[in-house]
């Protein structure tokens, strides 16, 4: 009687206990999957290419169009595409205007679409800034102003443009809105922070692991207490590491560059500093699995310990050495704590190495402290670190995988 | 025979722990040297300090001299990598390196700074046709070492050794991890070679020390107990410890 409750004792114990660990399982993966579900159903719909294409402040131009022997060279061509209702088209100039209202309900006049032949495409610029610029779909025209003519406001509609410029061969003057909210800048920002921080790290943190593991004995004790204190630097949270990016580096950047505060290279030093131990760890990760038979065999054959290293060594270790800077660019691109301080908030269309300008998560984090905050594009920014951040990791586990199979077979190991 | 390498007065300490006992051994030119006993006697650790291998372990300590071409190996001041230049190693394990089959033969004389493409190929040729490989590998070069079968990749690490020219050819059991027809083609190797190098082989085969060897040497714990050209260290050996190991009372 005793030991048939006692089994049952022991079953009724296993179940509460499987039943805990399922649900706490289950807790995960559901807040996992409602935070990307959350992610992908309010960004999705803003995600399109020209998001990259645009700038993200909205500039106004006063344009006029390029003369060829003092005329214009129109168009006359048909859409190549199929146009929606409501889009006025003029053939002569190759541009389908829409009416539509901005965000405080202003009647507003959208191009819909313009035609890669039409004189409207590239356009030379009166006021400040470039001296020519294109035409994209999206943008707002203000107004068009003709020759000894009434001028085609906005107000009036874009069947009254259209009608004008059908009316018209030249015109004096086009003002135009650029639509903003890309994500242009942050982009090349990003780039350049995935480029400089990389020149920076990966040549130190290689170094450093084929000396940790190549040069130094393994009970030395400076060995010992580096590899401590590397681990320890993995652990610091990356907001201090963006408060040295910003009393240390921006300072020093700013002193020998043209800089005059954060910039991206101050940003790149920090990051650079961010990545360094997981570059250390996994190169030297890397570098204990390569077979001590290949070590031997080179010194054996008269290679001396430089050669040793360059020929064997580190060919061997080339899919560890490669996976750490997959992951120190998923680090760069995912950073946003120590680059606020190491290179600012400030989200800017024209980038300089020597100026403050956004990552793609500063982006998100400028956006939403800003009044009001977009959660919508921020949202889709997230949604584009997401899509990066997977598909490096994956690429990560088919290349190692890859590197293995091809390295393993043939009685080694 | 004029001996190629002699050693005297050899002892070597693993930190407090004496591994090799005052070991005299005189090895003669352009002849098969076998090295034989137990498990653990210390015969690998012997051949391992012929090219100064056993300073990549730290705590090895090793005291006497080694004389080759008049020249201590066993000195400090020695240049090992002229030492490894002249005495080439064949190991247990097939190890060639995860490159081409001409890149691993290739690899010595690259690290000497050869890098004349039409002198390597020479070279790389007479290597492998030296290793009796030349042959089965001569159409594909260029595919990666780890294809070949163990017994190629082990005659591929010898035409790796071989590619430095070298006198002396050490060979830490390089048959044990191979089969049956691998092995006689190693062996037959071996006797093909000893007409030009000099060759130290460790085994735990006495029918192969019998078989290929000129002069037998016979390890126990540390000790060197006999010398003796093969045939007559088989037939009548002289120490009793011997003569118990050969009828395989222990070992």
């Amino acid at each position: 009687m005793l030991k048939f409750n006692r089994r049952h004792w022991q079953r009724f114990k296993d179940g509460v206990l499987q039943f805990f660990t399922f649900t706490l399982s289950s807790v995960t993966l559901v807040t996992l999957s409602a935070i990307v579900i959350f992610v992908f159903q309010t960004g999705a719909p803003l995600l399109n290419l020209d998001l990259f294409n645009y700038d993200y402040t909205s500039n106004t131009y006063i344009s006029e169009p390029i003369l060829v022997n003092g005329e214009v060279e129109l168009c006359n061509c048909a859409p190549t595409r199929l146009l929606d209702e409501g889009v006025n088209y003029s053939e002569k100039w190759g541009v389908g205007l829409s009416d539509d209202e901005d965000v405080l309900g202003k009647p507003v006049v959208i191009i819909d679409y313009i035609h890669q032949n039409s004189p409207l495409v590239t356009l030379k610029n009166k006021g400040f800034g470039p001296e020519t610029f294109r035409l994209l779909d999206e943008f707002y025209i203000r107004r068009i102003a003709f020759f000894d003519q009434p001028s085609a406001l906005d107000i009036f509609g874009s069947q009254f443009m259209i009608d004008m410029l059908d009316a018209n061969d030249t015109f004096r003057e086009l003002e135009v809105i650029t639509k903003g909210g890309g994500i242009r800048g942050s982009v090349i920002t990003t780039l350049w922070l995935i480029l400089l921080t990389l020149i920076m790290a990966l040549p130190i943190g290689i170094a450093a692991a084929i000396y940790l593991n190549e040069y130094v004995s393994k009970n030395s004790v400076i060995a010992r207490y580096l590899r401590q204190f590397i681990e320890l630097l993995t652990g610091v949270p990356s907001i201090i590491y963006g408060l040295m990016g910003l009393a240390f580096f921006a300072p020093f950047i700013a002193n020998i560059t043209e800089a005059t505060g954060p910039s991206i290279l101050s940003g790149a030093m920090t990051l650079a500093v961010i990545v360094l131990p997981l570059i250390i760890r996994t190169t030297e990760e890397s570098l204990k699995v390569v077979p001590n038979e290949y070590r031997q065999a080179a010194f054996a054959l008269g290679a001396s310990k430089t050669q040793t290293v360059f020929k064997t060594i580190i060919p061997s270790a080339l899919p560890g050495i490669l996976s750490a800077t997959l992951l120190s660019i998923g680090r760069i691109v995912g950073e946003s704590a120590a680059l606020i301080f190491a290179i600012g908030v400030i989200i800017k269309d024209e980038i300089s190495i020597f100026g403050q300008s956004t990552s793609l998560a500063v982006h998100i984090y400028a956006m939403m402290t800003d009044e009001p905050a977009n959660i919508e594009l921020s949202a889709t920014i997230s949604l584009i670190i997401l899509a990066i951040v997977l598909f490096l990791n994956i690429f990560i586990k088919l290349l190692t995988r890859r590197m293995i199979n091809k390295r393993l077979p043939g009685g080694m190991i | 025979m004029k001996p190629a390498i002699k050693v005297s007065q050899l002892n070597l300490f693993y930190g407090d722990n004496q591994a090799l006992k005052n070991i005299n051994l005189s090895i003669p030119e352009k002849s098969v040297t076998a090295l034989i006993g137990p498990s653990g006697c210390g015969k690998s650790t012997f051949l391992r300090t012929l090219n100064r291998m056993n300073d990549l372990i730290p705590s090895c300590r090793v005291d006497g001299t080694i004389e080759y071409r008049n020249l201590n190996i066993n000195d400090k001041k020695t240049d090992v990598i002229e030492v490894r230049k002249n005495i080439g190693m064949v190991f247990q394990k097939p190890n060639p390196f995860p490159m081409s089959i001409y890149e691993n033969v290739a690899f010595g004389p690259r690290c000497q700074g050869i890098n004349n493409a039409r002198k390597l190929k020479d070279i790389v040729t007479k290597a492998l046709k030296d290793a009796a490989l030349y042959n089965e590998v001569k159409d594909r070069l260029q595919k990666s070492a780890l294809e070949l079968s163990g017994g190629q990749q082990q005659r591929l690490c010898i035409a790796r050794a071989l590619a430095m020219n070298p006198d002396v050819l050490l060979m830490d059991e390089p048959t044990s991890a191979l089969d049956p027809i691998a092995t006689a083609k190693i062996e037959e190797l071996i006797v093909e070679l000893k007409k030009n190098y000099t060759i130290v082989i460790v085994t735990h085969s006495m029918q192969q020390a019998a078989r290929i060897s000129d002069q037998t040497a016979f390890f126990l714990l540390g000790d060197l107990i006999e010398v003796e050209e093969t045939r007559t260290f088989f037939a009548t050996p002289k120490d009793p410890r011997s003569e118990s190991y050969i009828t395989g009372r222990f070992g």
